[in-house]
């Protein structure tokens, strides 16, 4: 009896247990205490923001501006040139960050977060029809990332892009001329959306630390962005180019530099993602690129001006660019040659060895790149400097364009008025760097007397004032002079180049990319090569 | 009653040190009443060798004594109606009427008839080598402290048929790896469950090198003292870890540790160690030519070079590193980079300037004790090691203490508790070049001495005072020996760039048994793996990739606990014999991690992280569990055929609800032939058996949280404004995801001849993974890297051979054994159209481990030396370099497909005195 007592309550016993194996406490547990089910969509805005720079936000804030900005469209356009072999300067196409970086890294930053936020405040996300502004401004950062990934591959996944999450793992490849007609769409309809009375208005506010919640800020944006793209399309869809450029003017462009998209960046809390990336790149021991990206021979000589022993004809961005010529260590600034009149850029497209047999002294002659040529201006380089995303100047240029070239209607003023704006703008707006980069109305006026508007090579002029005006924003340049061949460059043509010595045209797709989405093959921009031209530049659509 | 009191006590205190509890509960009360004094021996009928320890009891009352050494024993008896009870553990106990004797010679027999060698299963069960119907392979503790290695997975390597364990030489408290039976999973680590006394341990890793760089962060094997074990031993196949379930999907490693015996007095071992290490391979470097610039004639474009000394010492700092493209060495004065001219000649052997002699010291104690009720046994072990990289030590010290015994008849009871710590200074940077000293070394212009590296003597590796460097390093920041900022001075790598772990670890377990009946018994067990791990690591102010330098410390804490139980019966019914058991088991394993980092330094080379100027905390936490409920029987007909099934269903809270139960079969058998059919059995033939079993159990686990999308904070945020993002990084989680199912059949057969001098053991397995865990890459325009979903298969096959023979018996015992197995893996099926899978590769992206259909695991593809299709002759370009493939081909694989050891154990026995 005794013993068949014991069994009932060790039966029980089990009973009880075997009844808890599958618990509501076990189901519980997968609730993890760091994470949210839903969250404040602003908080995403303001990652895009971030993003919009360097696409650092989540991860590196310098990998796509060191290898893609810098090191490959800043020597294309010949602001920079080095000894070394870049894709950009030598055009070899062995290196392929250059090339993988921005597809790598532009879906997985901003692009991410803003199909997120679209999609939540759309019907059947948790925000749906809520935080207009917020929604607003993130389509036009998300055609702003996306315009400069088609403008760099061609075709690119577009509509099907950024559905992860609704198990689209490969999505398909749209045509550039797909992907244009419908960016200029979105920036359309975004910029008549915003709504500064919607309840959720504060919040956006809050977040957009761009703006401040400065609705007519982000109209002037995404207009100025229209323009860009409309003007963009303008040699391959007149009938696309005219009608953006029109909607662009008549909802009004920056027209100030207190309208200019700066991402503010700061020393922390994470060097990874706060810092401005560009700066990192430059600076001596992070990225330590200062001392092998030196100012091209054709920048220095553009800034210079015709007559070499007289700063009278000097471009007053010369000492703005260049900080001189100097020895840039963690501790100090050493200056070696700051005379503006003795500022030299280094010749694109030679190594080591034909620099020192032209430059060097000794025998065998040696010479040390960085001690001879003019390097970049470490004040515009440091590590909390704002990040600039578009100035005003640019969407003056396009106005002078447009108007020369008879695109588009309803804008005001001459093609002179509007170039002579545009160079005023681009000298001014550096003070953001550093207070001492002031550049005067008189020193403009002087400068537009110098090189005074000249209808009959206006195209090039404006070319070639766009290119100065984008010092920083090299890969935009780099679409600008593919669009106009303005300013007119001299390619290098070093042995053993993949372009034939032709400035390349594209960035070629991730190998990853290339062998394991399906959709590649049939819908990418081929030939896959760095000499292939994306649809706009007068390619396949 | 008392058994649920038991069963209340025993979870109430789980989360303390169990052993104390039981230490004072039970006190051995002894009460004497005198009558008369009989005497007597114990011997044992195997051998008829006195048996020390055996517990003397009179019937009925609570006196009693042990036999000393001889076996003798003497006790009072209260008069001749009493009985005398002896027992010993793994033995019938004995009962023997006094009457009027005053003198007895007693035999005892071993417990089981089917006894013979007894081998701690799956659960902890103990059973008899014959009645295993899968290959389960035993390791004596040893042979794992003979020849000392840190890691127990390490000291396992070559002990057991189809155990293929590597080490990387990532220095002193580096991971192991433990493949048992080929890799089974693509999405999982293959590492089996290591399980001590029956209680899961946690062998989590914390990081490992890749191709961006860094440590080997060590696994939780190192945490063992090889001196606690009595024994390891290794579940291969499914059905012997079937009823691990989910957890036993890559094979079960289960550790038996010394106990005390129940018997008097006190015993004491001491042991001391010393080993000592070299590197293995010093590779002979070229020493012709010396470092300098190879540049194209430009009045002979096509013609050869222009091969330049370096001339100034900005041009030796320039040429420093990988850059040996100068003239031939002629001894001529050369400037080199750190502005001292120097014949432009070999400067002899940098291995062996930079590299010392490694070597580990160890000493233990164990003690142990106790009476017939109850013993202990204490140890404590002290272990220094020395890397052969500078700079770089381990030290580890262990202390255990566990006790196990009887109250009453009916229960018994065990505890324990073993302590580690561990203290692991600068683990070395490997991989990607930067902080990677070998590498250094390895690219160091060939007429550099390295010691000439050395700089500051107070400070190794940083420049000195009075020296300019071409790179205007301060005084104290790293003295480099070349332009490349991402290869670190190897002085600075050892002595500056440093990191330290420290990890404080608790297993302890408890067990309490109570045989309800003869045939009937009911446990109860606790164990927790805790553990604190704190790190930091430093990079200091002045390196080369990091000027302004940065630190971080980290704190993890981990804990796992198991809860089980179990119901068993054994019991015989005529030639039938049934041991079958039923029980649960709950386990909750929780890490959380605290890491606070910082960079720039504020005051120069104050190395703390408060003194940084932007820092950053970040919080991590997980936490899983796992319910199960299982259950095993074995039948058995005259001691020959076993029949054994068993059932294991697991409920996972990782996994959503709707497919978070699996359950786990196997099913197998084994017949003894040369005890069904004794009489037709050749002399030579002692035993001889053949086995078959079947199982199923799961291959990979799924993180905590990773199955359901949602979102975190990123970072801690952008100008003081919060920034959001998915919670889930990269990889895109799968609401759908289930445990992968890994099934395995293997037949074999246990032959031993001549007396068991000689023996063969034969096996042959086939084992299937479905539903593999992938993280399958898909597109980046997704918006992410990856998806996890069930979809790899993998087949494994392979054979496992162990032949044992005893060549010499007597004064010197000489075993040899040998064991051999070949395992043929295969990757069947990735994600539908996915042919080939990336993995890793170096930084020189030419080569990388990949998963490709119809090739075993871990393919290492790359590119070759290109060969015209025509003729068949490998292609050189016009300067007669080697041209190289246009796309990657089949290099090899690292894996290896066969794996043997052979052990020569020689015993010497114990002069008599």
């Amino acid at each position: 009896m005794k013993h068949i007592l014991k069994l009932i309550q060790i039966t029980l016993f089990i009973a009880i247990i075997a009844a808890g194996c599958d618990t509501a406490d076990l189901h519980n547990m997968n609730l993890d205490p760091n994470a949210v089910q839903q969250i404040d969509m602003n908080y995403f805005l303001t990652a895009s923001e971030l993003g919009m720079a360097s696409n650092g936000s989540a991860g590196d804030d310098n990998y796509t501006d060191w290898r893609t900005n810098i090191n490959f469209a800043s020597f294309a356009i010949q602001h920079f040139a080095m000894t070394g072999s870049s894709s950009g300067e030598k055009y070899f196409d062995g290196d392929v960050e250059p090339c993988e970086a921005p597809f790598q890294f532009y879906y997985r930053d901003a692009l991410k977060r803003t199909a997120e936020i679209i999609k939540q405040t759309t019907t059947g996300g948790f925000y749906a029809g809520r935080l207009i502004n917020t929604r607003q401004a993130a389509r036009i950062i998300r055609v702003f990332d996306f315009h400069r990934l088609t403008d760099f591959y061609g075709s690119i996944p577009y509509f099907e892009a950024n559905k992860g999450l609704s198990a689209v793992f490969q999505p398909k490849y749209d045509k550039q001329k797909d992907i244009y007609a419908d960016m200029l769409k979105e920036l359309d309809e975004a910029c008549a959306a915003f709504d500064a009375n919607e309840p959720d208005y504060k919040a956006f506010k809050a977040a957009d630390f761009i703006f401040n919640g400065d609705i007519s800020k982000w109209q002037k944006f995404g207009y100025s962005l229209m323009l860009r793209l409309a003007m963009r399309v303008s040699n391959v869809d007149a009938t696309m180019s005219s009608t953006y450029v029109t909607k662009a003017v008549a909802g009004g462009t920056m027209a100030s530099n207190d309208d200019n998209v700066w991402v503010k960046c700061a020393t922390g809390p994470s060097l990874w993602a706060d810092y401005n990336g560009i700066s990192r790149a430059f600076y001596p021991g992070d990225g330590g690129s200062w001392q092998d990206h030196l100012l091209s021979k054709t920048l220095i000589d553009q800034l210079k001006g015709p007559n070499v022993a007289s700063t009278a004809d000097d471009d007053p961005r010369l000492m703005i660019f260049t900080g001189g010529i100097v020895e840039w260590t963690l501790a100090s600034i050493n200056p070696i040659q700051l005379d503006p009149l003795k500022q030299l850029g280094e010749d694109v497209g030679l190594d080591g060895a034909q620099i020192n047999q032209k430059y060097g002294v000794g025998s065998p002659p040696s010479a040390i790149p960085y001690k001879i040529f003019s390097s970049v201006n470490f004040k515009m380089m440091q590590f909390d400097e704002s990040y600039q995303i578009m100035n005003a100047a640019e969407s003056e240029f396009l106005k002078a364009e447009a108007l020369v070239r008879g695109i588009g209607s309803g804008i005001t003023g001459t093609a002179q008025s509007h170039y002579e704006t545009g160079v005023k703008l681009a000298m001014q707006l550096y003070t953001v760097y550093d207070a001492s980069f002031v550049v005067t109305d008189a020193q403009v006026n002087a400068y537009l007397a110098t090189y005074p508007y000249n209808s009959a090579t206006a195209l090039q002029q404006i070319g070639t004032q766009m290119w100065l005006s984008k010092f920083m924003m090299w890969q935009d340049e780099w679409a600008d002079w593919r669009r106009t061949g303005f300013p007119v460059l001299t390619p290098s043509n070093y042995p053993g180049n993949s372009t034939g010595g032709t400035i390349p045209r594209k960035l070629t797709i991730p190998s990853v990319e290339a062998a394991g989405n399906p959709n590649y093959a049939a819908g990418s921009t081929q030939p896959d090569k760095l000499t292939s031209k994306v649809w706009w530049d007068g390619g396949n659509e | 009653m008392k058994m649920k009191q038991l069963l209340t006590c025993l979870r109430s205190q789980g989360k303390l040190m169990l052993f104390t509890t039981f230490l004072t509960l039970f006190t051995c009360a002894t009460s004497l009443a005198q009558e008369r004094k009989v005497t007597g021996t114990v011997k044992s009928t195997e051998d008829n060798s006195p048996m020390a320890g055996v517990n003397v009891l009179i019937k009925g009352a609570t006196t009693g004594t042990i036999t000393d050494i001889n076996g003798s024993f003497s006790i009072v008896v209260p008069g001749n109606n009493t009985t005398l009870a002896f027992s010993f553990i793994g033995f019938n106990t004995q009962e023997v009427p006094v009457g009027e004797k005053s003198t007895f010679s007693v035999l005892m027999a071993p417990a089981s008839q089917q006894l013979g060698e007894v081998v701690v299963t799956a659960l902890g069960i103990e059973r008899s080598q014959k009645s295993l119907q899968s290959s389960v392979t035993k390791v004596p503790g040893m042979s794992l402290t003979a020849a000392r290695e840190n890691n127990l997975g390490s000291s396992i390597q070559g002990r057991v048929a189809g155990v293929n364990v590597t080490k990387s030489a990532t220095g002193p408290a580096g991971s192991s790896r433990v493949i048992i039976r080929g890799n089974k999973s693509i999405g999982g680590d293959n590492q089996p469950l290591y399980v001590i006394d029956g209680i899961p341990m946690d062998n989590s890793q914390f990081g490992q090198v890749g191709v961006w760089g860094g440590t080997d962060q060590g696994d939780g094997l190192t945490s063992i003292n090889p001196e606690d074990i009595e024994s390891v031993t290794v579940l291969k196949g499914a059905a012997a870890a079937a009823l691990y379930g989910s957890r036993g999907g890559f094979g079960v490693i289960n550790i038996t540790t010394k106990k005390g015996t129940l018997k008097k007095g006190i015993g004491i071992e001491f042991n001391s160690n010393y080993v000592f290490e070299n590197v293995y391979r010093l590779d002979n470097l070229q020493h012709v030519y010396g470092p300098g610039g190879a540049t194209a004639n430009p009045a002979d474009p096509t013609g050869d070079y222009i091969y330049s000394k370096p001339t100034t010492q900005q041009e030796a700092y320039d040429w420093g590193a990988g850059s040996m493209w100068g003239p031939k060495l002629d001894g001529s004065p050369v400037v080199q980079f750190d502005g001292v001219v120097r014949p432009y000649s070999y400067a002899g052997d940098n291995w062996s300037r930079f590299y010392r002699t490694g070597s580990t010291w160890t000493n233990s104690l164990a003690i142990t004790g106790g009476n017939d009720k109850q013993s202990f046994r204490f140890s404590f072990s002290d272990q220094k090691e020395n890397f052969i990289i500078p700079n770089s030590d381990f030290k580890k010290r262990n202390a255990s203490l566990s006790t196990n015994g009887k109250f009453g008849n009916k229960i018994t009871f065990n505890a324990k508790v073993l302590y580690s710590n561990e203290d692991m200074n600068n683990r070395s940077l490997l991989g990607d070049s930067p902080g990677n000293a070998p590498i250094a070394i390895w690219t160091l212009a060939n007429t550099v001495n390295v010691m000439d590296l050395y700089g500051d003597p107070n400070k190794p590796g940083a420049v000195p005072i009075g020296v300019t460097t071409p790179d205007l390093k301060s005084v104290g920041e790293e003295f480099q020996q070349s332009n490349n900022n991402w290869l670190q001075n190897p002085w600075w790598s050892a002595y500056q760039i440093t990191n330290r772990n420290v990890r404080d670890r608790f297993i302890t377990s408890g067990n309490i048994r109570y045989d309800i009946l003869d045939w009937l018994y009911v446990q109860a067990q606790i164990g927790m793996d805790y553990y604190t791990r704190n790190s930091n690591s430093l990079s200091p102010q002045g390196t080369g990739y990091d000027r302004t330098g940065g630190k971080s410390n980290t704190s993890n804490f981990v804990r796992e606990i198991n809860q089980e139980w179990m119901l068993g019966v054994k019991k015989g019914f005529g030639k039938f014999n049934v041991n079958a058991f039923v029980g649960g088991n709950k386990m909750q394993r929780q890490a959380e991690n605290i890491q606070v980092s910082g960079n720039v330094f504020q005051v120069p080379f104050f190395t703390s992280v408060n003194n940084t100027q932007n820092q950053a905390i970040s919080y991590g936490f997980s936490k899983s569990g796992i319910n199960s409920l299982y259950g095993s029987a074995e039948l058995s007909y005259g001691g020959y055929l076993f029949l054994t099934g068993t059932g294991r269903n697991d409920w996972f809270s990782v996994l959503n609800p709707k497919n978070n139960s699996k359950f786990y079969p196997s099913l197998g058998g084994s017949f003894v032939f040369t005890d069904a059919f004794k009489s037709a059995m050749p002399d030579w033939l002692s035993f001889g058996k053949v086995r078959a079993a079947w199982g199923q159990v799961a291959t990979a686990n799924v993180g905590a949280y990773s199955v359901n999308p949602t979102y975190s904070l990123l970072g801690a945020g952008h100008l003081n404004i919060p920034m959001g993002t998915f919670s889930f990084g990269d990889n895109i989680p799968n609401p759908d995801l289930s445990p992968a199912i890994s099934r395995e059949f293997e037949v074999g057969t246990e032959l031993r001849f001549l007396s068991g001098r000689a023996g063969i053991e034969f096996t042959y397995y086939d084992q299937k993974t479905t539903d593999d865990i992938l993280s399958a890459t898909i597109s980046q325009a997704s918006g992410f890297n990856s998806t996890s979903v069930n979809i790899g298969q993998l087949t494994n096959k392979g054979i496992e051979l162990l032949i044992t023979v005893t060549p010499v018996v007597g004064k010197i015992t000489w075993d040899v054994s040998l064991n051999v197995a070949q395992n043929v893996n295969k990757v069947v099926e990735l994600s539908p159209g996915v042919t080939r899978l990336f993995e890793d590769e170096p930084r020189t992206r030419t080569v990388g481990i990949y998963q490709v259909v119809g090739l075993p695991f871990g393919e290492i593809l790359g590119y070759k030396q290109k060969v015209d299709p025509a003729s068949g002759k490998k292609v050189f370009d016009e300067t007669g370099s080697p041209v190289r493939s246009d796309v990657y081909e089949d290099l090899g694989n690292g894996i290896a497909k066969f794996t043997g050891g052979l052990t020569n154990t020689i015993i010497l026995e114990p002069f008599q005195t």
